[in-house]
């Protein structure tokens, strides 16, 4: 307990407090770029962090990787462009919302969100980590392969009710896939599909992937409109769609602890992907809608599409400190780099963090819980004037929001070719949603994909196929058979009579 | 028209996958073994779902999906134009950036966007093209330090 106070006084002293507040802004900054994600900037701020405590370090990283990972959302929700990877779930909602003329609305919901999840994920930190030990280590690269397939598997399902557009979205969650495999193999060393260019023997990179796919098609439809992103949707009271915002997370609130519990259980599995977090949680929103009337708004503007994404964007972060500071195991690329402050600062993680260190593991739980509390306090005050932006006519909105897609996109190799690949998914990503072929798979395949090829070459190279066999495989695969079946039966009456 | 984008769609796929699955049956197993669990299924639905495009007659009761919707109010041609005249741009602007460079190709690329696609007047083009570029050059060129390859044309003319 005494450690627990040490820790909220330690970052609330002043000079670990002012970095903090530095690295907040920065986040902020960088939240709202898409392409330079939180794990970019914390890479490039490591250098500075030499001459710093262990606390006023991670009050300074951790408050800068939490604030971007909340200010993605206001990207995706008020243009349709993905902050960083892990907001990409909020667009599918959130965007609909800002063009129904509820941008206010659907950001106070993604802001408030992300305040719950980030307490809870915080919460979750600062009891769990004696508890998640044994948790961790039953999960080896079988199980761990089958959870990712249970995150595709989750988002496939939500392609739509009949047998094509179920098809459709399991044929996409498998070009997604195939598409992660372009590059050198990590096995062997061998090139797959680089077609003769050196550009792809890292394989292709998920921004201009992401954002060509999401944001282009949607600036496309902005320019088709030829109006503002809300349209001729009345402006009506901003802040009063805030606030509406703030009340729905907790009009919805076991929804938001929900979510936030995925985002935690996410974070805790060493190398899941944070990317499934935010697509897991979605399509648990949807899954819990309890009919078809009720599901009907997803994809369209439903809020609670981005109350789940929100809460568990943020959640996960405290769960991904877990194995990073228990075990030395980083749950991301992000904790990943901050294992690399832990070295700097001459800080070993494993049981010493829970012992001689104990102070400034809480002093990370706080500073969790303190710049996200500020983050959202501060953003709430310029909400309305970030959602004006959607009333402005497209023809100002497009240039500039083409311009941040292609920087964002251009950081991710330097190269003109990243340009391209971005152009190429944009023309995919607007034939895709004209034809009625979700996206959502390809990405979340995509994203997982090389995870999913190394936890499965593991499994086959380690047990041959005697793997399929584990209990808790074999748990893991009846859960999947569950949400692919369940949405259909659940709607048995609207499908069976009318079906494929 | 959408029964057409359709099949056309599904050969693409059926293309990538049979390619996929015919480049990975030639490499080691270590290498190909993925990219043939993955391509094999996708062929297979891709197929599948083109037979049911054909003989399941329309598509019924899909149920709500997740996924964006469009605008159907612009009438077809117009809406045609402005979407070839959209892709026109970002293909323009991918041009410029190999041309002149990232850096030169944001304040031409921004002012003729919004002097001749959006029609605002020449100075609100001219000072909001120069606010945006300062905001460029000091975040990303002198705070970030990103690295933009010069455009041919510097390279070739020696600057």
């Amino acid at each position: 307990m005494e450690a627990f106070t040490d820790g909220l006084f330690l970052v609330l002293q002043w000079k670990a407090f002012s970095l903090m507040i530095l690295g907040m802004g920065l986040g902020f900054c960088v939240g709202l770029l898409p392409g330079i994600g939180g794990a970019a900037t914390l890479a490039l701020m490591i250098p500075f962090v030499f001459k710093m405590s262990p606390v006023e370090a991670f009050a300074f990283l951790l408050g800068m990787h939490s604030v971007a990972a909340t200010t993605g959302d206001i990207t995706s929700i008020l243009f349709g462009v993905p902050g960083e990877g892990l907001s990409a779930a909020t667009v599918v909602d959130g965007y609909p919302m800002a063009k129904r003329g509820e941008a206010g609305r659907a950001l106070g919901a993604a802001l408030m969100s992300s305040l719950v999840g980030a307490l809870i994920g915080a919460l979750t930190l600062a009891v769990a980590i004696p508890i998640v030990r044994p948790l961790v280590l039953t999960f080896g690269s079988p199980e761990l392969f089958m959870l990712s397939v249970i995150g595709i598997a989750c988002i496939t399902s939500l392609s739509g009710l009949s047998l094509r557009a179920q098809l459709r979205g399991f044929a996409m969650g498998l070009f997604g896939l195939l598409l992660s495999t372009i590059g050198q193999e990590r096995q062997s060393g061998s090139l797959r599909f680089d077609m003769g260019l050196m550009y792809l023997w890292e394989g292709l990179d998920l921004v201009p992937v992401l954002v060509g796919i999401f944001a282009i098609p949607e600036l496309v439809d902005l320019a088709v409109r030829g109006t503002s992103i809300a349209g001729d949707k009345p402006a009506g009271n901003l802040s009063s769609g805030v606030m509406e915002g703030i009340k729905d997370t907790f009009r919805h609130f076991w929804l938001v602890f929900r979510c936030s519990a995925v985002g935690v259980f996410v974070g805790i599995m060493p190398g899941a992907g944070g990317g499934v977090a935010q697509w897991m949680a979605y399509a648990h929103a949807v899954q819990s809608a309890k009919d078809a009337k009720e599901r009907e708004g997803f994809g369209k503007g439903d809020v609670r599409g981005v109350l789940g994404p929100g809460a568990a964007n943020n959640s996960k972060e405290g769960g991904d400190l877990i194995p990073t500071i228990a075990f030395g195991v980083p749950g991301s690329g992000a904790m990943a780099i901050l294992l690399g402050a832990f070295m700097i600062m001459g800080l070993v993680p494993g049981p010493d963090m829970l012992t001689k260190h104990l102070t400034v593991t809480y002093s990370m739980v706080w500073t969790l819980v303190i710049a996200n509390i500020i983050t959202v306090l501060l953003s709430l005050m310029v909400l309305n004037h970030l959602a004006k932006l959607t009333y402005i006519r497209g023809g100002f909105i497009i240039p500039f929001v083409l311009l941040l897609v292609f920087v964002g996109s251009y950081t991710a190799n330097n190269q003109i070719l990243d340009l391209i690949v971005t152009f190429c998914f944009g023309l995919l990503g607007y034939i895709m949603v004209r034809l009625g072929w979700p996206r959502p798979p390809l990405v979340l395949g995509f994203v997982l994909g090389k995870l999913v090829e190394t936890y499965l070459f593991i499994s086959v190279a380690r047990y041959g196929f005697s793997w399929l066999s584990q209990p808790l495989v074999l748990l893991l695969i009846a859960l999947m058979v569950v949400v692919i079946v369940y949405p259909f039966v659940r709607e048995k009456p609207a499908w069976a009579g009318g079906g494929d | 028209m959408h029964r057409r984008g359709n099949f056309l769609f599904s050969v693409f796929l059926i293309l990538v996958a049979g390619y996929a699955a015919l480049s990975a049956s030639q490499w080691s197993f270590k290498a190909g073994f993925f990219p043939l669990v993955t391509s094999i299924p996708l062929l297979i639905l891709v197929m599948l779902n083109l037979v049911l495009e054909f003989v399941g007659g329309t598509e019924k009761a899909s149920g709500p999906a997740v996924e964006a919707e469009f605008t159907n109010d612009v009438p077809a041609d117009v809406a045609r134009r402005r979407v070839i005249e959209t892709f026109s741009w970002i293909a323009g602007f991918i041009a410029l950036v190999f041309l002149v460079g990232f850096p030169a190709a944001v304040p031409l690329f921004l002012f003729s966007y919004l002097a001749i696609q959006s029609r605002v007047g020449w100075l609100l083009s001219v000072s909001l093209t120069a606010t945006t570029w300062g905001f460029f050059y000091f975040l990303f060129q002198r705070l970030l330090n990103l690295q933009f390859e010069a455009g041919v044309i510097p390279t070739w003319m020696g600057w």
